[in-house]
């Protein structure tokens, strides 16, 4: 396996799991934005 | 020293007061949104169309996949800001890696600053070449352009795309130029402005575009597959002749993302607003980026999906893909010229989102270059202000020179200055990431949110959010470095160019400042507070605040010192550090508040007052906007007078009419001062500002005394004073006003306001003196007990 092969299989890898983790991300923070979306309060719209 | 000295320790240095808060208007996150969404909405009018060039019709997905993604990047941007209230780029990798790699890091925030400008200018150029050349075709089909003319081009006449975006480009940038050198005023107003009419068009774009769907069906742009995606020749940069785009599919992916991940650029601006900010940060904060998650996902990704689908590939690929949004409305069905008039709209609102944005990269370069020539690693020479407008005018010179040498450079291909852009863009964002993921471990201040999910393994925890996107991030900059040739070459060039400048500047700096500070020393004692209060500055209400900004126009303080008894009036002397957007991303310490420059101009001011002979104080406060500052150090400091220099931008009049607008957006209750500008022949102007007794002229004193006269003849009303005459004429005039007078009172106040003559009131004062003659009666008794106007006396010679 010579140093490109090496470095893309790495790279891939770092990829496919950060994309996996992003998802969590993602899904956490959701519902973590709609609790926000949904309290009015302290808003101040102007 | 006759000059100043509250100082504690009874030395006889000057003390200055420096406030180390920036005197804000805070803003909703409505606005703060809409101040980002002028940056981040902006790719969506070049994103798509520089992807699909690179990677072919599967680019939406990748496109959609960044604005996803977006989302993350927003939650390290939120936990920044959660740390640091200025949490850009530049402070978080200094807490976390240090100075060299800041320098590193803001270097490439730079470069994608500097890219911006061209990047928006090109497009929006491109835009209006495309729907000139559209108008004359679709006449000339018609038979609408004359033979002569079509002659004369040798068919139909069209205008040279490139050459028309770079005239246009380079037009837009020389106006900013000017703009900012003479000192140009940011409002979230404007922004909300672009952004509501930006909105008109995302929803009527949508709503139409679905609707065409709906009717002729499309087909959705093939998954991003390998055998999906078309690399062109341009998008494999040094891996041009290698194997393995073609062969690991994973790698496709991350190329193709690495194509379309300039779509999410103007994220940092989440960081810059943030300080500005109405309370509850946090929650607002969080807010904000939701609003613009959304938006830009619906605007940016949607569109790109939509314009795939609709527009047919060979017209799309051949003549849209620099103006992908142009090509949409032209590609809806409904008459022609409804088409054309829609992407009329769309020109505008590019025209006006775009060049928003190259406004913005000016301001933002302008902003991070002077803060950090503050932090001392650019040279004064750089911030030393214009001499007429006080702007960092070199600063700015440096920003567009740039600018206008890419746009020469790239001639309008808009392809190339998207693949640059991207560098700066991608890794602004690792170093920022990886940062965050260092001061997990290394920051134990207060942090108020953290990027879900964490692990927490032996008492050690483990940021799984904020490594996962760090990994995407750092993974796509890697394999950028090898796909985007002309990027990493002409990013590492400009990073390295400034990285030298930097590191040049901080050698040459950290030996003048140690002179200058032992200068200081000697002369000023600094002392920090965290706000401007009457009790810190150490003075007496009813003081006289003079704001000062450049040292060679000085002479409204010797005005004020030769008239002003400061042994019963203090005299405060005050400078405004004027802080943009930008600045918000980093701290201010007192060195970079109370600068080389600051230094001069109080050393300046204290020799003004010792050759009065006064005392003065002094006091640097820093601002958004000078007008601010002023309005609202005058209202803490208990002031009853502002004294001013002539502005070399504005008459006296105007000059009164922006500090009264600042003055009213203080909240209440406030105090009102008088204005007092002073102009080079000592000529003085002077104006109230707040609610107060207007001057009435003598025409108003005499018509008011006559009917007063007549008035006190009535029986019973023989004790009847001035003043209940002026309360009785202003409640019938309110209510003529709130009622069915109203628009007779506008339009006569009007007509007297453009003609700008007074209104008849000596003819008004004539008549009543003729039709209510009276008997004689002597008034001097009455002007004793009366409380009214103090000019009768011009009534009884009459």
């Amino acid at each position: 396996m010579n140093f490109s092969v090496l470095l893309v299989t790495i790279l891939e890898y770092m990829f496919v799991a950060g994309w996996a983790g992003t998802v969590v991300v993602l899904a956490l923070t959701f519902v973590e934005d709609v609790g926000t979306l949904l309290d009015r309060k302290d808003e101040n719209s102007h | 020293m006759s000059s100043t000295s509250n100082s504690p320790t009874g030395s006889n240095r000057v003390r200055i007061v420096v406030a180390t808060s920036v005197m804000l208007t805070f803003i909703s996150y409505w606005r703060a949104a809409a101040v980002i969404l002028n940056d981040l909405g902006s790719s969506a009018f070049y994103a798509c169309g520089i992807a699909e060039q690179a990677i072919g019709k599967s680019a939406p997905w990748f496109v959609l996949a960044v604005m996803l993604f977006a989302f993350a990047v927003r939650a390290v941007y939120v936990e920044s800001c959660s740390m640091f209230v200025r949490g850009g780029v530049y402070r978080v990798v200094k807490e976390a890696l240090g100075g060299t790699l800041a320098k590193i890091s803001v270097s490439a925030l730079m470069f994608d600053y500097i890219l911006t400008g061209p990047v928006s200018a090109v497009s929006a150029g491109q835009y209006i070449a495309g729907l000139i050349n559209d108008t004359i075709a679709i006449a000339d089909a018609h038979g609408w352009v004359p033979a002569a003319v079509h002659h004369l081009f040798h068919g139909t006449p069209q205008v040279g795309v490139n050459t028309t975006a770079v005239l246009f480009a380079v037009a837009v940038t020389l106006y900013y130029w000017w703009e900012n050198t003479k000192g140009i005023e940011e409002s979230s107003e404007k922004a909300l402005w672009v952004m509501q009419i930006t909105t008109v068009m995302v929803v009527l774009l949508l709503g139409w575009s679905f609707f065409t769907l709906l009717k002729v069906g499309g087909h959705l742009p093939p998954f991003p597959t390998l055998a999906n995606i078309h690399y062109s020749q341009e998008s494999l940069g040094f891996w041009k002749h290698s194997s393995l785009p073609h062969t690991f599919a994973i790698l496709g992916l991350i190329i193709g993302f690495g194509h379309s991940v300039l779509a999410m650029s103007g994220e940092e601006s989440l960081a810059q607003v943030y300080r500005e900010l109405a309370h509850p940060k946090l929650k607002n904060l969080k807010r904000t980026a939701i609003v613009i998650g959304i938006y830009s996902f619906l605007f940016t990704g949607l569109v790109s999906l939509l314009a795939v689908m609709l527009i047919p590939d060979d017209v799309r690929t051949k003549v849209y893909s620099d103006n992908l949004i142009a090509g949409l409305a032209m590609h809806m069905i409904g008459p022609e010229v409804l088409r054309l008039a829609f992407r009329a709209f769309v020109v505008v609102v590019g025209f006006l989102i775009l060049s928003g944005a190259v406004n913005t990269a000016i301001v933002g370069s302008n902003g991070v270059l002077n803060r950090v020539s503050e932090d001392g690693v650019l040279a004064d020479w750089f911030r030393r202000p214009h001499k007429r407008y006080g702007t960092t005018y070199r600063i700015v010179n440096l920003i567009v020179g740039l600018q206008l040498f890419t746009i020469i450079v790239s001639w309008g291909n808009i392809y190339t200055l998207g693949e640059a852009y991207a560098f700066g863009v991608v890794w602004s964002f690792v170093f920022k990431a990886i940062s965050m993921l260092v001061l997990r471990y290394r920051y134990k201040g207060e942090r108020l949110w953290k990027v879900p999910p964490n692990l927490h393994l032996f008492g050690i925890e483990i940021p799984i959010g904020l490594a996962s996107v760090g990994m995407v991030l750092l993974s796509t900059a890697i394999v950028n470095l090898f796909t985007k040739s002309i990027a990493t070459v002409s990013g590492l060039i400009f990073s390295a160019v400034f990285f030298a400048i930097f590191t040049f500047s901080e050698k040459v700096n950290r030996r003048k400042h140690a002179h200058a500070a032992a200068q200081m020393k000697e002369q000023f004692q600094l002392q920090l507070a965290e706000s401007v209060e009457r009790e810190t500055v150490g003075i007496r209400p009813g003081n006289v605040l003079v704001p000062v900004r450049d040292y060679n126009t000085l002479n409204h303080l010797r005005w004020t010192l030769e008239r002003t008894d400061t042994h019963e009036q203090d005299v405060v002397v005050m400078t405004a550090r004027i802080s943009q957007y930008g600045a918000a991303a980093y701290g201010l310490s007192s060195e970079q508040i109370f600068s080389d420059y600051e230094q001069t101009l109080f050393t300046r001011a204290v020799s003004v007052a010792e050759s009065v002979g006064k005392k003065i104080s002094l006091l640097v406060v820093p601002a958004r906007d000078s007008w601010s500052a002023i309005a609202q150090t005058a209202h803490n400091l208990e002031s009853s007078g502002v004294v001013t220099g002539l502005s070399s931008k504005m008459t006296t009049a105007e000059q009164a009419f922006a500090l009264g607008s600042a003055w009213e957006s203080i909240p209440e209750p406030k105090r009102q001062f008088v204005l007092q500008i002073v102009q080079p022949d000592d000529v003085v102007d002077t104006f109230r500002i707040g609610p107060h007794t207007p001057t009435m002229k003598n025409e108003d004193v005499v018509l008011l005394h006559r009917l007063w006269l007549n008035i006190t003849r009535e029986p019973g009303l023989e004790n009847v004073h001035h003043h209940d005459i002026l309360t009785e004429a202003l409640t019938r005039f309110a209510h003529d006003y709130g009622a069915r007078d109203r628009e007779d009172i506008v339009k006569e106040l009007r007509r007297h306001g453009v003609d700008g003559g007074p209104l008849p009131v000596r003819r008004i004062a004539d008549q009543i003196h003729t039709v209510q003659p009276g008997p004689a009666r002597s008034d001097r008794d009455d002007e004793r007990r009366d409380d009214g106007p103090s000019s009768p006396k011009v009534g009884d010679s009459e």
